[in-house]
């Protein structure tokens, strides 16, 4: 557990503190975003953690110990590090980069190279890139590297000041879900920097929402600081799609799913007309089981039934894992309003906009 | 007009002295560069440790280096004599300045973020300047050595008026046998050879510094 305790940290000639008596507790085993706009303090917090910022005034314990009991430079090589620049050292290999902390540890050569072919595989390297120098690799590639390098010696805190803001939108999603996927193996604690609240909202068990002279606004779950913002502030940080916004934290496994207007292969016209009037539509779908054929317009279905009916496939297939964002985005964008979720090729059921909005009010 | 004043005859018979004037010319230099770079690198870590000292430091390195040579041997000569110490002094003055500002510079150069992930990482300063800023700050060291060199080998031939010269030797010499083959022969000889001299000490170092710093030719390559 990692606590600060009435922590202040004043920067000569600065004016006002950049974070004033703040206090906070961060569990072991969770990710915990520190967010808020620029000048807020965030940065200022992470590093007076590891000590990069020594505070003015108050206390930071690690599990209990303040952190100002050892020397700045053991206390580091116990903490994984992660910067926006990433701050690869040119001179270096990959490897020899991503080996920094166990050789400043004193670790024996076979057991760094075990340990650089283990971490080359968590951050998804190819191992020939641990000969190269870091101005070979992409930016993606290198703030890979970032990530592995602040992980070599298994600290069980990772801090990460703006790790994925120098990557474009596409690699900094993909290095998202990596980090998630990693978390899931590893269980550190980490503390993560960033101004993006879609960042924070996907990232963080819990979200630290500052404020100016790291004024703690609010600290919660993604979901309930979405549902419930604490003040105006934050209310106003999230932004007006708020309620889209928590869409993205529920997966459609959440909800309970509709069967659908779907009817047995070769049934009647009566049938097929019964079906769309239970669910009010002017289409209906063909399936088997949880085998799902196609859909087509209410006026195809002739007296002979749904028998010679030319099916259109399901373009969107969703699975119990897809976010009810997910969910939204198919049923506005598809003719047929609602999202079909399969697992694989097993049809589940359909989400449609009124189980959305339940969900959102509820 | 010059082959007509040049004396390959008087080459042919003095191989050993060029040779041996050659070596000191070569000995002279390397002595200096040496001595210029410990001290330099000295001075430049303390400008790291206190920056304030920095403005006092290049403005001393300044004025020696721009005392012109003969005047600085002139001066020394009542104290130290017409010795090899004499030479050096003068010659190491010299390279202060450039040695100074370049090892600085590189240091400087080096990318803050590089700097404070090596710190987030738990290097020492002593680790962080021995292991990070100077490897990173040797493409930068090296020119200004290149440069001391250079610089030093073009002044070595001065010092033969305090009787130390290497190839100077020859072309103070010659200057005194002016209207002759055979004094024409040795300025010419002189004059070359410093020049060579030069450009295989530069080239030697510009190979030194591939050697060192495989990641800069990876970084130009890209």
């Amino acid at each position: 557990m990692i606590e600060l305790i009435d922590v202040s940290k004043s920067f000569p000639g600065g004016g006002s503190p950049a974070v004033e008596n703040l206090s906070l507790e961060i569990k072991d085993g969770e990710i915990v975003v520190l967010v808020g706009p620029s000048g807020c303090g965030k940065t200022t917090t992470l590093k007076m953690i590891n000590r990069l910022i020594e505070p003015t005034s108050g206390t930071i314990t690690i599990s209990g110990e303040p952190v100002d009991t050892v020397p700045a430079h053991q206390l580091r090589r116990r903490i994984g590090y992660v910067i926006q620049q990433v701050g690869l050292f040119p001179h270096k290999t990959v490897g020899e980069n991503i080996a920094t902390v166990p050789e400043l540890l004193g670790w024996s050569d076979g057991d760094i190279e075990a340990r650089l072919n283990q971490l080359a595989d968590a951050v998804q390297l190819e191992p020939e890139f641990l000969d190269r120098y870091p101005s070979e690799l992409s930016g993606g590639q290198q703030q890979r590297v970032g990530v592995a390098r602040a992980l070599a010696a298994d600290p069980p805190i990772l801090l990460m000041d703006e790790p994925f803001a120098a990557v474009d939108p596409i690699v900094r999603a993909h290095l998202q879900d990596e980090l998630l996927a990693l978390q899931d193996r590893v269980h550190k604690t980490m503390v993560i920097v960033t101004h993006d609240i879609e960042e924070a909202i996907k990232l963080g068990d819990r979200i630290a929402i500052l404020s100016d002279g790291g004024q703690l606004e609010q600290y919660a779950p993604p979901n309930e600081i979405l549902r419930e913002p604490a003040n105006l502030f934050v209310a106003n940080f999230l932004g007006t799609d708020r309620g889209i916004k928590r869409l993205s934290l529920i997966p459609v496994s959440a909800i309970e799913l509709d069967r659908g207007p779907v009817v047995a292969r070769g049934a009647s016209e009566a049938e097929t007309l019964e079906a769309m009037a239970a669910y009010g539509t002017d289409w209906f779908a063909v399936g088997q089981g949880t085998e799902l054929d196609g859909w087509a317009p209410a006026a195809d279905v002739g007296p002979d039934g749904v028998h010679e009916v030319r099916l259109e496939p399901f373009r969107t297939r969703l699975t119990p894992d897809s976010t009810l964002k997910d969910a939204l985005d198919a049923v506005v964008s598809s003719h047929t309003s609602v999202a079909a979720i399969f697992n694989g090729d097993e049809f589940l059921g359909m989400v449609t906009a009124d189980a959305i909005r339940d969900e959102i009010l509820r | 007009m010059i082959l007509a004043f040049f004396s390959w005859e008087w080459v042919f018979d003095h191989l050993d002295d060029i040779w041996d004037r050659t070596m000191e010319h070569l000995l002279l230099t390397v002595i200096a560069v040496f001595f210029g770079f410990l001290i330099s690198f000295g001075l430049s870590i303390t400008v790291l440790r206190n920056r304030r000292l920095f403005a006092p430091i290049t403005a001393f390195t300044g004025v020696l280096y721009t005392i012109p040579s003969l005047a600085l041997f002139a001066l020394l000569v009542p104290i130290t004599g017409l010795s090899v110490l004499t030479a050096e002094i003068g010659l190491i003055s010299y390279t202060l300045l450039i040695l100074v500002r370049n090892t600085v510079a590189g240091i400087d150069g080096v990318p803050m973020p590089v700097l404070e992930a090596a710190a987030g990482m738990g290097y020492t300063r002593r680790q962080l300047l021995w292991r990070v800023q100077l490897p990173l700050a040797l493409p930068v060291i090296i020119a200004g050595v290149r440069i001391a060199a250079v610089t030093t080998i073009g002044l070595v031939t001065v010092t033969a008026l305090i009787g130390q010269g290497g190839l100077g030797f020859f072309i103070l010499r010659g200057l005194s046998l002016l209207f002759s083959p055979v004094g024409t022969t040795q300025i010419v000889v002189g004059v070359v050879l410093s020049v060579v001299l030069a450009l295989v000490v530069d080239l030697a170092l510009v190979g030194t510094q591939r050697a060192l710093t495989p990641w800069a030719k990876a970084k130009e390559a890209v």
